[in-house]
């Protein structure tokens, strides 16, 4: 398919206007993963049964092994690693829909529009920012229905929020720059077992302290085991803006690599289209 | 694309043998594994995986009262054996939705050879795949550190549990694959596989499981194909722990075939 592309130096748009244009596509993306419930209820249902699972069957554990101090029931352990699942898996989603959009040629068309280049991300990475902050409510909500407080309160409900939009546009970036790159929802789809690989050799399921050799000494290194492990304070013992900030500040860091990459694969493709 | 309009060849009409048809069948499905390296990954890298993650992140599950072993691996490796075995076995009764979306399948329904080719094929094509799975796996458990005091017949009992599932698992695909003739039945078949494995004690013996899963596990057939896969590494092989494996094979197997035939008739009115 041929499109007329503006030239990216050609489109001057206001900032005012950027900032409409993102919400607008941002509004657009929320409403797509609304539409949507077969792509994002695996992402809510499937966390939650890995963790009713395991409360169930792995429920003793807090009692005899290492690492569980403190904590009342495995349940609560787990609500920070649910969390990061979802919103690892949810993420994937956006990635997903920006490929789609360029499959489907609605990007050409959005190219060919005086449209802000950086809203086109922008407006998709606050969706599924937004969408993260959902997954932890409900999350939180249906946890707490099952016993589960967390620990810091409000706070700490805050921060899970805060902690889950931030992680958002981190496998949202890395995936819109993949899906800008190939084009392909289904080579977004691909990176799904390696989230999986990266959720399961780090704290998320089970601590590090209870593992051991060179398995312990690569989740202990795993960023995913930063993040979960201070919100996961914040759960089970209580407000701790130390922890909060090595949680939320890895994941920030690695939001700003995500953006920046995708951001570069945004410049390469309309260099391309050009 | 639907396979209702074309007509089926009656019963009776149906002289041909069954077995060059099956035999046939197997070997596409693997000559088509071993053509698309990718599917070769999921064969071996899923088991060999959980076999790692589970191993490496519940190190220390052995530590609670009722683990019946203190190397973790001795329980984890036939898991991945068993749960590998049934990605193989899923793996190739998924194979047949692409040759009802090519039409492939039609052409097979309208030859004059009996329809048990088509059930015997993929069977004969899983059990080759899974041997293969559980060469793999039981090296890298092996290479782990896993311990085989069973012996010989530790191999035999993980070997029939492992084939059991496969079958067990071709039939689930079948059956399903012949209801939902597209790819939309890969998450279902997947999400089935998944209940199944993590709903019994595949990673926690029942005495120590304190919760609602408990009586799933009890009652879940896999609970004691479980028991005979890891029989010969937990000890000595018994009668009295293979029978209930063995039946539990069976039942299943029945059960899930008659899923598996009564689903080729609704393909084929």
């Amino acid at each position: 398919m041929t499109v007329a592309v503006l030239d990216p130096h050609e489109v001057r748009i206001g900032r005012r206007q950027a900032v409409a244009q993102a919400s607008a596509l941002a509004r657009r993306s929320i409403r797509g993963t609304i539409r949507q419930p077969q792509v994002w209820l695996p992402g809510l249902l499937f966390p939650m049964f890995i963790a009713a699972v395991n409360t169930s069957t792995m429920g003793k554990a807090v009692e005899f092994l290492p690492g569980f101090e403190g904590v009342d029931s495995l349940l609560d352990f787990l609500l920070p690693a649910s969390i990061t699942q979802s919103v690892l898996f949810g993420g994937l989603t956006a990635g997903s829909d920006t490929a789609t959009d360029i499959q489907t040629g609605f990007f050409d068309r959005l190219l060919a529009s005086p449209v802000s280049r950086t809203s086109i991300l922008v407006g998709r990475l606050a969706g599924a920012s937004v969408t993260g902050a959902f997954q932890a409510v409900v999350f939180m909500a249906i946890y707490g229905a099952f016993g589960v407080r967390v620990a810091a309160g409000l706070p700490g409900a805050l921060l899970l929020i805060v902690y889950a939009m931030v992680l958002a546009l981190v496998i949202g970036g890395f995936a819109a720059m993949l899906a800008l790159r190939t084009g392909s929802a289904e080579a977004v789809q691909n990176v799904f077992p390696l989230t999986f690989i990266g959720l399961f050799i780090s704290s998320a399921f089970f601590p590090t302290s209870s593992m051991s050799g060179l398995y312990r000494s690569i989740a202990t290194r795993n960023p995913v085991t930063w993040m979960v492990d201070g919100m996961r304070h914040q759960v089970i013992v209580g407000l701790d803006w130390g922890e909060a900030a090595t949680s939320i500040g890895v994941a920030a860091g690695l939001a700003v690599l995500a953006i920046y990459g995708a951001q570069r694969a945004l410049r390469t493709r309309l260099r391309r289209a050009a | 694309m639907t396979t209702t309009a074309i007509p089926s060849v009656a019963p009776s009409e149906r002289s041909a043998s069954w077995v060059p048809v099956a035999w046939a069948l197997a070997q596409r499905s693997l000559v088509t594994t071993l053509r698309v390296p990718a599917a070769v990954v999921p064969l071996v890298a899923m088991p060999m995986f959980f076999v790692i993650a589970f191993s490496g992140s519940f190190s220390r599950l052995s530590d609670l009262p009722s683990f019946p072993t203190d190397n973790v691996l001795d329980w984890f490796v036939p898991f991945g054996v068993v749960q590998g075995a049934a990605f193989a076995g899923f793996g190739t009764g998924f194979g047949t939705v692409r040759d009802i979306e090519t039409g492939f399948f039609d052409r097979l329904l309208l030859a004059p050879g009996s329809r048990a080719g088509l059930f015997v094929g993929p069977v004969i094509a899983s059990i080759v795949r899974t041997t293969f799975t559980v060469a793999v796996v039981l090296a890298l458990g092996f290479a782990l550190g896993a311990t085989l005091p069973g012996g010989a017949l530790g191999l035999l009992a993980i070997w029939a549990a492992a084939m059991g599932m496969a079958v067990i698992a071709t039939g689930w695909a079948l059956g399903l694959v012949f209801r939902v003739p597209n790819q939309r039945a890969g998450p279902i078949l997947q999400i089935g596989i998944f209940f199944t494995t993590f709903l019994s004690t595949g990673n926690v013996p029942l005495p120590d499981q304190i919760g609602w899963t408990r009586p799933i596990a009890r009652l879940n057939p896999l609970t004691n194909i479980l028991e005979l896969s890891r029989q010969g590494f937990l000890g000595d092989v018994t009668w009295r722990t293979t029978w209930p494996g063995l039946v539990a094979i069976a039942g299943t197997t029945a059960v899930l075939w008659v899923f598996a035939v009564t689903g080729l008739r609704k393909l084929t009115p």
